[in-house]
């Protein structure tokens, strides 16, 4: 068995991401926290985005209450990020 | 140079349901257990990828369908997952099937085969995969003006039918997979992709196809888990 390793939320976040638009590590490299996401990347609809969440909970071993999600956090790549770092510390 | 894919069936509670299968003539044979609801459309171009590229490495594989999926003709309402864990033991058994490769939620259809070797990849908890389907849910009530929740809905699902992002979950499935756990096989490889980085036996550089708004293939991964699988076939 292959030891875990530490996962950065950043990194969860971008890998997530990768996956649902299927673009290139390199594509999602170029993601900055100003980086329009719903609405301007027609990829991520509700269905993607509740994907969205459930994957980031479970690589980040963190829960995402319903109350916790609105249109703001999906603005953009930075308030994901944000999120994603706010709630592994919790 | 493969073969076209053909149908076969297994019997299980008195009905016959579909298999897909590619080389079966060929000696080594494995058993694909697709991923579940939706990802099994996201991911079932991946899998025949998969079995075609089996063949080219003189493997013979079987997809069988889920009772209440794809061609099925039981209602989804109506099955439960101790169904589907007996639907697989059911066609591993009419098949002499001794290896199995199960994929994310498939991997909790096996739990009960001990006899049988397991190759699972991206193994997933059945609380995990209705936890997105609820949040559909959720987002689609809340665009059509209506407030749910994880937890009402959770309440609602366990005391009746529910429809989960295009799908009529019966009770006894819902609690079912609301509890259960992976499975710890005796004689099982777990595999996963490169960026997931739970503990596991390999892992295999490609997408995870079960997030992709629309169903996708990814030819270098579907080779990839076929040499894998040939390999432990063989070890």
């Amino acid at each position: 068995m292959q030891n875990e390793v530490e996962l950065t939320p950043e990194a969860a976040v971008r890998a997530v991401m990768q996956d649902i638009l299927g673009l290139s590590e390199e594509q999602v490299a170029e993601f900055t926290a100003e980086t329009e996401l719903f609405g301007a990347l027609p990829e991520l609809d509700s269905m993607a985005v509740a994907g969205l969440l459930t994957e980031l909970e479970d690589r980040l071993d963190i829960i995402i209450e319903d109350d916790e999600v609105d249109g703001e956090l999906f603005e953009t790549f930075g308030n994901l990020v944000a999120f994603a770092e706010m709630k592994v510390t919790e | 140079m493969t073969s076209a894919p053909a149908f076969v069936s297994y019997e299980f509670a008195d009905r016959k349901e579909f298999c897909l299968s590619v080389g079966g003539q060929l000696s080594r044979r494995i058993m694909l257990v697709p991923p579940l609801f939706d990802e099994m459309n996201r991911m079932r171009k991946m899998l025949v990828d998969v079995m075609q590229a089996l063949e080219t490495l003189e493997v013979g594989s079987i997809l069988p369908d889920l009772p209440g999926t794809n061609e099925s003709l039981v209602p989804l309402e109506d099955v439960t997952l101790t169904d589907w864990q007996k639907a697989i033991e059911a066609c591993a058994q009419q098949h002499e099937i001794s290896h199995i490769a199960s994929f994310r939620g498939a991997a909790l259809t096996v739990a009960n085969l001990r006899q049988i070797d397991h190759w699972i990849f991206c193994p997933v908890k059945g609380a995990t995969i209705l936890r997105t389907m609820l949040r559909t849910r959720v987002a689609a009530d809340k665009e059509s003006g209506g407030n749910t929740s994880l937890a009402g809905l959770t309440a609602e699902a366990e005391s009746g039918p529910i429809e989960l992002a295009g799908n009529n979950l019966g009770s006894a499935l819902f609690t079912e997979l609301n509890a259960a756990e992976l499975p710890d096989l005796e004689n099982q490889r777990i595999v996963r992709l490169e960026s997931d980085n739970k503990p596991g036996d390999a892992q295999i550089s490609g997408s995870a196809l079960w997030l992709r708004a629309e169903p996708d293939d990814d030819p270098a991964m579907s080779a990839a888990i076929a040499q894998d699988i040939a390999n432990w076939l063989d070890r």
